[in-house]
């Protein structure tokens, strides 16, 4: 680095051009009392920021699963993603909650198969059922939206008891049942494969490869997103002397933050695509992996149909 | 040499075909939003084996001139030519010349962020071959040959966006030079770099040069001019060329140089000596 004569003492004197009087004076920072004993807690937009970006980074970008040497990890992305089609078809014709609690239970074994931890697996199973089933599935239990045998009294309209009733708690217990099974499947598939194999076979299963080079950047580029929010934060928190409050301020801070945000992305895709072209790029990506079917991905792929065809048929025989 | 689009069989094109004048840019100028000027009558010439320095204060119109240079943006006004063809909007979607011109000239970021797009280092040292059109086995040879060439083959598996600053410098150099071209363009490469991955750098652009690669760079490098560069351009912050000549000669320009804001008055210069 070419270095700058006399920077090592370069002591600025009062009244020096440039440099205002104040930036030379010291600020009072903490007081000679030191600890007062008073402490805030961290607001629930910190916790929100730094939480959510660190949890997204942990979900979406370790790929250490897809790296053991389980079952599924053997299998070939594409019979992955076709089984798992297959079953979440079956499963979304099942009516029959222990039926779905059969599946889900396999979905298990299958986690322990390819060495997945099942409490981890459970966790993140758990962890978005309530986001998809939550605000849909609440209301349904109560009788003001499914009528019916009341099993929980919460209060009286016209001299009728509210509450949860049987046929609206089945329904959800369904919906539940069914979401859980849906994305169980789906995390043991995107567990167990990487990214870039995922991208492949569903490239190579007929998804368009504009579509596949898009969402490959999006997922990609999430992530250095995540970095801009966390540093925006971290630059925010840095400056911030008094407890954060929820006013107008917070709320302008967040949305010129999000507009921030946009701004840098859009610079961001424009210099990727500069990048592409400069590589030869012309709206057509050639990619390098060509995946190989195996008997082992037959079998397994033979493996779902027969559990999709066996649980419809046992939902069928135990009727509605 | 077979053309790989249409099959014809054409003579070796030689590099003293033009005098040995690989690029040149007569009197381009161009606008940011046809409003903010970043070039302004622009001229220059670059020729086969030559290291050109571009040198100027932030904003004066290097990165802009890179990117000129590489047909990702076209000049408003003047003409530029490229390998003796004019490099246009329109001549750049010929197929012949636009695979001639990309696979000739490689482009590395400034942010290397930009340029590391692929799941995985390998498939991003890939993806400019495999664009050009080379068999996949081909692609792997090469991939595994620069990837060693650079150090970083215990990279190859790895995200790209997850590795370091450095790392992602020689994973964004990995993925022009397996396109092996003839002009190697470069945004600040050394900028945001740690001492030890800048010297490595010098060290690969210096040993580049040695192997008839044509550099452009543009760089606030001035320690390390003496071996990046045996021409310099200086920019002025109206964004117009104002000095050409050899590194020693421009570094003894001081004056020069506290003109255009490239330097403090008390910035010391480094001493080159005049080979």
């Amino acid at each position: 680095m070419t270095s700058v004569r006399g920077e090592s003492a370069p002591t600025p004197q009062p009244g020096q051009a440039g440099t205002p009087q104040w930036l030379l004076q010291p600020e009072l920072a903490m007081c000679p009392c030191r600890c007062i004993g008073k402490r805030t807690k961290a607001s629930y937009l910190d916790k929100t920021i730094s939480g959510g970006a660190g949890l997204l980074r942990r979900v979406m970008f370790s790929d250490d699963m897809a790296g053991r040497p389980g079952l599924l990890q053997r299998i070939d992305p594409r019979a992955k993603i076709l089984s798992m089609l297959v079953v979440l078809i079956g499963a979304a014709l099942l009516h029959n909650i222990p039926v779905l609690l059969a599946l889900y239970a396999a979905t298990l074994v299958l986690a322990a198969a390819s060495r997945i931890p099942v409490g981890f697996f459970i966790k993140r199973v758990w962890l978005f059922v309530p986001i998809f089933t939550g605000i849909v599935v609440l209301p349904a239990t109560l009788s003001i939206v499914t009528p019916g045998h009341v099993v929980l009294v919460l209060w009286y309209w016209h001299g009728q008891p509210q509450g949860f009733t049987t046929q609206g708690l089945t329904t959800a217990g369904l919906i539940v049942s069914r979401v859980a099974v849906s994305i169980s499947l789906v995390v043991l598939v995107t567990i167990t494969t990487t990214w870039t194999r995922l991208l492949s076979a569903l490239r190579v299963l007929g998804v368009p490869r504009m579509f596949i080079l898009i969402i490959g950047m999006a997922y990609r580029y999430i992530f250095h997103l995540l970095s801009s929010v966390d540093d925006m934060y971290f630059a925010r928190k840095a400056r911030t002397l008094d407890k954060s409050k929820h006013d107008a301020d917070a709320r302008r801070f967040v949305s010129a933050s999000a507009g921030v945000l946009i701004g840098k992305s859009h610079q961001l895709s424009e210099e990727v695509h500069q990048a592409m072209t400069a590589r030869g790029y012309r709206g057509d990506a050639i990619i390098l992996d060509q995946l190989r079917w195996h008997a082992t991905d037959a079998a397994f792929l033979l493996a779902a149909i027969a559990t999709a065809v066996m649980a419809v048929g046992g939902d069928r025989v135990l009727g509605r | 040499m077979t053309c790989p689009v249409t099959g014809h069989v054409h003579a070796d094109l030689e590099h003293t075909g033009h005098g040995g004048m690989l690029l040149e840019c007569a009197g381009i100028s161009y606008s940011y939003l046809e409003r903010y000027p970043a070039l302004i009558d622009v001229t220059l010439q670059v020729r086969h084996g030559e290291r050109l320095a571009l040198l100027g204060a932030n904003g004066c119109g290097k990165s802009t001139l890179l990117k000129v240079l590489d047909g990702l943006i076209f000049p408003t006004s003047g003409t530029y030519t490229a390998f003796g063809e004019p490099v246009t909007e329109e001549t750049l979607e010929d197929e012949q010349m636009v695979r001639g011109f990309r696979s000739r000239i490689g482009f590395v970021f400034q942010n290397s962020d930009a340029q590391v797009f692929s799941p995985s280092v390998r498939e991003e040292v890939a993806f400019g071959p495999l664009q050009l059109g080379l068999d996949r086995a081909g692609v792997r040879t090469r991939t595994d040959d620069v990837l060693a060439m650079l150090g970083i083959t215990d990279l190859a598996d790895r995200a790209p966006f997850q590795l370091s600053g450095g790392q992602k410098k020689k994973v964004a150099i990995a993925t022009v030079l397996s396109m092996n071209p003839e002009i190697l363009l470069f945004d600040e490469p050394t900028a945001t770099l740690d001492p030890r991955t800048q010297l490595w750098l010098t060290e690969l652009i210096e040993q580049l040069s040695v192997v008839g690669k044509t550099i452009v760079l543009a760089t606030h490098d001035l320690d390390s001019l003496g071996r990046l560069a045996d021409r310099c351009l200086v920019f002025s912050e109206d964004h117009r060329i104002v000095a050409d000549g050899p590194p020693p000669d421009i570094l003894a320009q001081r004056d020069l140089l506290l003109q255009v804001n490239l330097i403090h008055e008390r910035t010391a210069l480094p001493q080159i000596n005049r080979h």
